[in-house]
């Protein structure tokens, strides 16, 4: 395996668009139910716990980037292979593409059980999966530039729900948010952990750095991507705890979903429809991505053709869709990528440095070695 | 019969004029429209032919056979050339395959006993309609004429409207058993020449029989020829046509044929008129923009309504949702059905106009449309709001200014209905996510279909999405990657004038 990828001219794209990809990924599911969870371990001061996870991330995105500058042009895939040698880093590798899959489908799980509590409760979830899939499968056949264009576009098309945010803000009783600080720290730290799921993501840096034109202008659309999620976020938790009391945030599972339910029009109201179904445009750049990763990373690591790996992989899905009917089954799932993503997406970098560095250095005592 | 002029590449003459009747009779059997008449001149025999309705019969009496006949010199080839000074005379001509490919181009031959060739005029009466006003793609401001089907009548409009020696009309070939003149037309110092050689590589590359239009040609020559939407924009209007070559595209004409193929296209310049850069800026911007609104209207409005009232009322307004009610309680059938029903009404009268007579086609109209609907009402088979919907889309789809992107918008209601019949608003969001990948993943001559919104080009949208003030537009169209990207100096338009003292 060559650790350095060569990205044609055909798929290479301007780092503008890593803005897209990254917040894509990161604004997903998680974000429905994001207040209640922070709410849980933080209280009032839940933004606080937001804010934390941001500078989290940021020096997280920083190492990550810093890792990735030591190589030529390459992925984690590359690193990997080059840090642990062929044996284990095709071995870490695969944990990657089975951690992609994980989340792929918890997204896609969850997703169909919104669907299915809000608008149709007796809908097939394999109906929907069906959907999902032949969605995600057409897109990611169009190659990378057809994928980061349903990033870039369904970002666009989807930010007027923002919108309808405007009304439940209004009615925002700010006394829900006060006391300020009256979280301890540890309090805080187990609220920001808790935004894990919903900000996972970032972590597709590892994937698409290759294929980036101008890599000195990478920093600012990461750290934006990041930032306008973390703005995201951060609006969605203040409405929500001003909007609901403690106790009816505790009790919502999707309490942002709820919140669209205020706004009304004189020729349509239950926005919360509306906003469900149009979830879906929220939802599938989303794992269009990741499957492209499961699909990018294959390739990498065994030379399984893209579309094979695309075929089989889609179609498992749907299968196992249909067998994840159980909401508490679903939760529970979910429950375990968050835990997982907390290792891969947050620690994992941070234990990869010290190695790429003393690799690095080891290397360079060699050919110095060798030049005396 | 390009390839058979390689294998018989000798001459055919000098040759008996009984031999070359026969010969030339033989390659006509069965066809009384070939004159040839032998004449004879101080022991010299001459044979003139051609074919009677190809050639302008009056110009062949009187400057052909006149002069030929009272000529008092010899007859050779060189006497007749100088004695019969038309333009187009010619005594190069010496193989049979020259002659049958001249002959149908109108043109008239002298062949003297003896000589080595034969001497050709060209004298084509081609019968072509006169410059009409555009029927498909009809203008209020701005020029009105449309391309015809005269290849040399559209070329002298292109001329005239593009004067400039940058300005080629490459001249290629199509067709193994009939053959197409088509011609594929520039601006050297603008165009992309990826562009240009992209469009000439395929259509020299391409192998047909025959070409029956330019629409067909668009067809043959698209890049995915799946979709249903047209990837090349098929113009009717002169100026439409100047304009897009001016701003660096590549435009093929094809003889025979009243429409211009664009390209590359993108999906937004199927909603742009000319109309909108006669309008003064804003009111351009406005009508374009209210195009747009009608292409979401057109294609989701009704599957919206199918959405809400078979799966979702609670999304309608209570007052609202009463009067939907009142109007839908006497209908015995279910939403999609009312709504399918209805829009294949629409569709039938919109083809039944299409196809009758102007006049027979109004009073259809009137009967189906007011009529029958008012009457589908009183039965109780459709709902009044319903009607009113399905007019309103209807009306939408009919203000894109390409006829062919208008039917597919009209065409893709029909999967959006059935799939909010099915699932409701996550079966159109569905249809939504799925139309804008298959934008996505579409080209036109190589180059995204969907630019410059992806690829994102910010400097483009005002040509695309909205107008600005001319002393804004001095770039040309980046997407395409003109060669020169300026259409004007910016610095003096960008100049600010301070206050009269």
């Amino acid at each position: 395996m060559d650790i350095n990828v060569k990205a044609g001219p055909k798929t290479e794209i301007r780092a503008f668009y890593l803005f897209f990809i990254i917040s894509s990924l990161q604004l997903g599911v998680g974000i429905m139910g994001a207040p209640s969870i922070v709410f849980m371990e933080s209280k009032q001061d839940s933004w606080i716990s937001v804010l934390i996870a941001f500078l989290i991330i940021v020096f997280i995105l920083f190492i990550m980037l810093y890792i990735l500058k030591q190589y030529e042009n390459t992925d984690i895939f590359g690193i990997q292979a080059d840090v642990f040698g062929q044996w284990l880093g095709k071995l870490l590798g695969t944990v990657y593409i089975i951690y992609f899959l994980a989340v792929l489908f918890s997204v896609v799980t969850t997703y169909i059980d919104v669907v299915r509590v809000f608008i149709f409760p007796e809908v097939s979830p394999f109906l929907l999966a069906l959907l999902l899939m032949s969605l995600v499968t057409y897109s990611v056949l169009g190659g990378f530039r057809v994928i980061v264009g349903v990033c870039f576009l369904f970002f666009i098309l989807t930010h007027w729900i923002l919108f309808l945010l405007i009304e439940p803000a209004l009615e925002i009783d700010w006394t829900h948010l006060q006391p300020v600080m009256g979280a301890s720290i540890t309090e805080l730290f187990k609220g920001a952990k808790a935004t894990v799921y919903t900000l996972l993501g970032f972590e597709i840096l590892f994937f698409v750095y290759p294929f980036i034109k101008n890599k000195e202008k990478v920093k600012l659309p990461v750290i934006l991507a990041v930032g306008w999620t973390t703005v995201i976020i951060l609006i969605t938790v203040i409405t929500s705890i001003g909007f609901f009391s403690p106790d009816q945030l505790m009790r919502r599972e999707w309490p942002v979903l709820n919140l669209f339910k205020i706004q009304t029009f004189s020729f349509i109201e239950r926005l919360d429809f509306v906003v469900v179904a149009g979830w879906m445009m929220v939802i599938v750049p989303n794992i269009v991505i990741l499957m492209w990763g499961i699909t990018y990373g294959m390739k990498r690591l065994y030379q399984i053709p893209q579309k094979k790996t695309l075929y089989i992989v889609s179609i498992l899905l749907v299968i196992a869709s249909a067998f994840m009917d159980n909401h508490f089954q679903i939760y529970s799932f979910t429950d375990i990528v968050a835990r997982s993503g907390f290792w891969v997406g947050y620690i994992y970098p941070l234990l990869l440095l010290p190695l790429v560095l003393l690799k690095k250095r080891w290397r360079r005592k060699k050919g110095r070695g060798k030049g005396v | 019969m390009r390839k058979r002029r390689k294998q018989e590449s000798s001459s055919l003459f000098p040759i008996k004029i009984d031999q070359f009747e026969k010969l030339l009779k033989s390659k006509f059997e069965n066809n009384p429209d070939l004159s040839f008449s032998v004449y004879e001149h101080e022991n010299k025999k001459a044979a003139v032919f051609y074919i009677s309705y190809l050639v302008d019969l009056e110009k062949a009496e009187e400057f052909l056979l006149n002069l030929l006949l009272t000529m008092q010199k010899e007859w050779t080839n060189a006497s007749i050339q100088n004695e019969i000074p038309l333009i187009s005379g010619d005594a190069t001509i010496n193989k049979l395959e020259d002659i049958l490919e001249k002959i149908l181009l109108g043109t008239a031959f002298i062949y003297i006993e003896g000589e080595d060739s034969v001497v050709s005029y060209m004298m084509p009466n081609k019968e072509k309609r006169a410059l009409t006003k555009a029927e498909t793609e009809s203008v209020v401001i701005g020029p009105q004429i449309a391309f015809t089907e005269s290849l040399v009548t559209n070329l002298n409009v292109i001329r005239w409207s593009i004067r400039s020696t940058d300005l080629v009309m490459e001249k290629i070939l199509l067709g193994k058993e009939t053959i197409h003149e088509v011609r594929l037309i520039y601006l050297k110092s603008v165009a992309n020449e990826t562009d240009v050689n992209t469009m000439r590589e395929r259509l020299k590359t391409l192998e047909v029989n025959s070409i029956d239009d330019s629409s067909v040609l668009a067809q043959y020559i698209e890049d995915s020829s799946a979709s249903i939407f047209p990837q090349f924009y098929l113009t009717e209007l002169p100026d439409r046509f100047a304009y897009t070559i001016t701003q660096g595209r590549v435009g093929v004409i094809v003889e025979n044929s009243p429409t211009a193929i664009i390209a590359p296209s993108t999906f937004l310049s199927f909603f742009e008129s000319t109309e909108d850069l006669y309008m003064r800026w804003n009111t351009g911007s406005f009508l374009r923009i209210l195009r747009f609104l009608s292409v979401f209207i057109a294609i989701f409005l009704t599957p919206m309504y199918v959405a809400a009232v078979t799966y979702h009322y609670e999304i309608i307004p209570s007052d609202l949702l009463i009067s939907i009610g009142q109007s839908r309680a006497g209908v015995p059938f279910p939403p999609i059905f009312e709504a399918l029903f209805l829009e294949l009404m629409i569709e039938l009268l919109r083809e039944a106009g299409a196809r009758l007579p102007t006049k027979v086609g109004q009073t259809i109209g009137i009967v189906g449309g007011v009529v029958v609907g008012t009457a589908a009402v009183q039965a109780g088979i459709t709902s009044n709001i319903l009607i009113i919907f399905i007019t309103i889309s209807a009306l939408a789809s009919f203000t894109a200014p390409s006829y062919l992107m208008g039917t597919t918008i009209r065409v893709l209601r029909f999967p959006m209905i059935i799939l909010a019949g099915i699932l409701g608003i996550v079966g159109i969001i569905f249809g939504i996510c799925f139309l804008a990948i298959h934008l996505l993943k579409l080209t036109s001559l190589g180059r995204p279909y969907l630019t410059p919104i992806y690829p994102f080009q910010m400097k483009d949208l005002n040509k695309v999405l909205f107008r600005l003030p001319p002393n804004f537009q001095w770039r040309r169209f980046l997407s395409f990657q003109p060669k020169d990207t300026s259409r004007y100096d910016k610095t003096k338009a960008k100049k600010k004038k301070d206050i009269d003292e």
